[in-house]
């Protein structure tokens, strides 16, 4: 936490911000592309909401009170830009064309090593609204714990434990139902 | 017991008996090496745009300072030679009221 303090000061300082801003790609990267990842699924989706997430953030970081850790606003930046993105893309999809199906597009992704029951489970939770399968990637993916997730979201911990119960009930009914 | 009645817990065992939480995502060779300079190169024409941007308004304002005081000077000479002009035509008006006897009169006596 300490850590993370100086590497606030340092961000928040004109005169430190490009190295310390480097640190801080280094750093969550990884963490941010994989949650980004499973909300917009490919990779070159996911690599633009990653880009935008870092620059919406060196814009903000002088603004940024330390109310909530740093992983935390970065997280739901993050979030944020993903569901922007899923808006955007769905708008354009309505526009053009229908939109394929999840498991099809997978299978053509080089960048996706699961089987076809993986890419029927992605598909399962593509049909869940954008928040709850915002919380269904965090809770069952990242065992994220609801009190995280309530400060990342700014969603109560009864809202998000509802929202969890209502996701796992609809992707288990689409496999019954499958079945 | 009725899956109806299944609690998240369960819910969640039975996915996950299923399906495991294992990441079957996978990114590009050396993505996230190279991530941090493409986010670099970003930032930094971000900041030449906004420079850009700063340099536009100021030239914009400068622009605006400059045709007000062309426009104010304009105005001022405008001024001045309006009443030159009014002068001029004061001047043609007393003549105008000179009748023709005066000017004949005017005339013989020249000669």
């Amino acid at each position: 936490m300490t850590d993370e303090k100086a590497l606030i000061r340092q961000l928040q300082d004109p005169s430190t911000k490009d190295a310390a801003f480097t640190r801080l790609v280094r750093e969550y990267q990884e963490p941010l592309y994989w949650q980004i990842r499973r909300m917009v699924l490919s990779h070159d989706d996911a690599d633009d909401v990653l880009q935008n997430t870092f620059i919406k953030a060196w814009s903000a970081i002088d603004s940024f009170r330390q109310e909530s850790r740093l992983q935390t606003w970065l997280f739901r930046i993050a979030i944020n830009e993903s569901l922007n993105h899923l808006t955007k893309k769905k708008q354009n999809l309505s526009l053009d064309m229908p939109e394929g199906s999840v498991a099809d597009m997978l299978e053509g992704d080089s960048y996706f090593d699961g089987d076809e029951v993986q890419r029927q489970f992605q598909e399962a939770i593509s049909t869940l609204p954008d928040k709850q399968r915002t919380v269904f990637n965090l809770k069952y993916f990242e065992e994220m714990k609801y009190e995280d997730m309530s400060d990342m979201l700014g969603t109560s911990i009864g809202a998000l434990k509802a929202s969890y119960h209502h996701a796992v009930k609809k992707i288990f009914d689409y496999f019954e139902n499958l079945d | 017991m009725n899956k109806n009645n299944y609690n998240t817990e369960e819910l969640e065992a039975r996915l996950l008996s299923r399906f495991d939480r294992e990441n079957h995502f996978t990114v590009p060779e050396g993505y996230f090496e190279k991530l941090g300079g493409r986010v670099r190169d970003r930032i930094a024409r971000k900041k030449r745009r906004k420079m850009l941007w700063r340099w536009a308004a100021a030239a914009l304002l400068a622009g605006c300072v400059a045709g007000g005081g062309i426009l104010f000077e304009s105005k001022m000479n405008n001024q001045i030679a309006e009443t030159e002009d009014t002068q001029y035509i004061e001047d043609a008006l007393d003549y105008s009221m000179i009748d023709n006897m005066s000017i004949a009169s005017y005339l013989t006596e020249a000669e």
